[in-house]
């Protein structure tokens, strides 16, 4: 792959990328483009050329679940996700596919490190190596937080 | 869609591959998975339009004192004669006089209902979509930070990430955001030269509010 080396190249090269797994994440387009648009606005003024596609993949995950953890925007995706086809799941969570209902009762329940791992493992479909590279932590730790993520969505069944 | 006969190969991996990223590993895969094949002809065949991003003005040269200095005192002079803070009238753009290192801003509020274009309203009703539109004239731009307070509730949601934007007349803020509930709501929008760890509140310096009222049903 072609190093980008300003941000009008990356915007083109990467922007389409980031806007599929920003859709994943919130399950919807509009809100996909806005938020991989808005990310790129930030980062024309401090561009650097260290910004390559896995470090925005990260960057729009957590404005993802920036958004899903605000409560009004979150009824509005929740709302709008109803409407819109089911998503493409081939890593699952002891069976349930991790939607943006699972990830929005989770964004009450987990902080910031453990919802990265949850949208890399199971919306981004990473192995836990691929997670422990991406996020610069070892793979034990992604063991664990993965064991906690379950524990939490176990946890979330039992209230329900 | 049929199960991936392995481990799935992430979508990351598959982007980069549908960019020209050689992967042996993942070539291999594909010859066999035709889960993943299908995940990577979908991407291939994903067409995303993307608004246009637009590069802030740059710097001008260097200039000399006086070249700054009297046209600044003359517009500080006129500034004090003609512009002062104001309650802000519904419907309206808000002005922010004199915001420390980005000078003048002009903030609006835009509905979006259905389609329907409107700077000039200060109602809402569920499947609004708010954005807000700032005029400011510095070539370093300015920070956006935008806070919704519910009548009633303790702690503002902020809806957006708080944004850089590249000044001009009336550019967006990245993002939208909707209003729900029965009770009237207050924007807040803070301006800056740098970004604020802090949701703005209705009482600190460089931040304008507005309240939005729900529509009677």
């Amino acid at each position: 792959m072609e190093a980008v080396t300003d941000p009008q190249a990356a915007y083109r090269a990467y922007g389409p990328a980031l806007v599929r797994k920003a859709e994943r994440v919130l399950r919807s387009r509009e809100d996909a483009v806005d938020v991989v648009h808005a990310l790129f606005v930030d980062l024309l003024p401090r561009w650097s050329s260290d910004v390559d596609l896995p470090y925005l993949y990260r960057a729009v995950t957590n404005r993802c679940l920036n958004l899903v953890r605000d409560r009004g925007t979150r009824a509005r995706l929740l709302e709008r996700e109803q409407r819109a086809a089911a998503p493409v799941a081939r890593v699952r969570l002891d069976d349930q596919v991790v939607g943006l209902a699972l990830i929005s009762a989770l964004a009450d329940r987990l902080d910031a490190a453990h919802l990265e791992v949850l949208v890399a493992r199971f919306v981004d479909d990473m192995t836990q190596d691929e997670i422990a590279e991406h996020l610069g932590v070892s793979r034990k730790t992604v063991g664990r937080r993965l064991e906690h993520i379950r524990a939490a969505v176990i946890a979330l069944r039992e209230v329900a | 869609m049929s199960a991936c006969t392995g481990e799935p190969i992430s979508w990351l991996r598959l982007e980069r591959y549908a960019l020209g990223d050689a992967d042996a590993a993942v070539t291999s895969h594909l010859a066999t998975c035709a889960a993943c094949r299908g995940c990577l002809d979908e991407l291939r065949g994903d067409l995303v339009a993307l608004p246009t991003l637009a590069v802030p003005a740059r710097r001008a040269r260097a200039l000399r004192w006086w070249q700054i200095a009297v046209p600044a005192l003359a517009a500080a002079a006129l500034a004090v004669a003609l512009v002062r803070p104001r309650p802000h009238a519904a419907g309206g753009p808000t002005r922010l006089a004199g915001v420390k290192g980005v000078g003048d801003v002009v903030l609006g509020l835009v509905r979006d209902r259905g389609g329907a274009i409107r700077d000039d309203v200060a109602t809402f009703a569920p499947g609004d979509r708010w954005k807000v539109v700032v005029t400011c004239a510095t070539a370093d731009g300015a920070w956006i930070d935008v806070a919704v307070l519910e009548a009633g509730a303790v702690l503002p949601d902020r809806p957006l990430a708080p944004a850089h934007v590249a000044c001009g007349n009336a550019v967006p803020v990245p993002g939208a955001f909707e209003l729900t509930g029965g009770k009237p709501n207050r924007i807040c929008v803070r301006v800056g030269a740098e970004a604020a760890s802090v949701a703005p509140a209705p009482s600190d310096p460089d931040v304008a509010c507005v309240t939005v009222t729900p529509e009677a049903h």
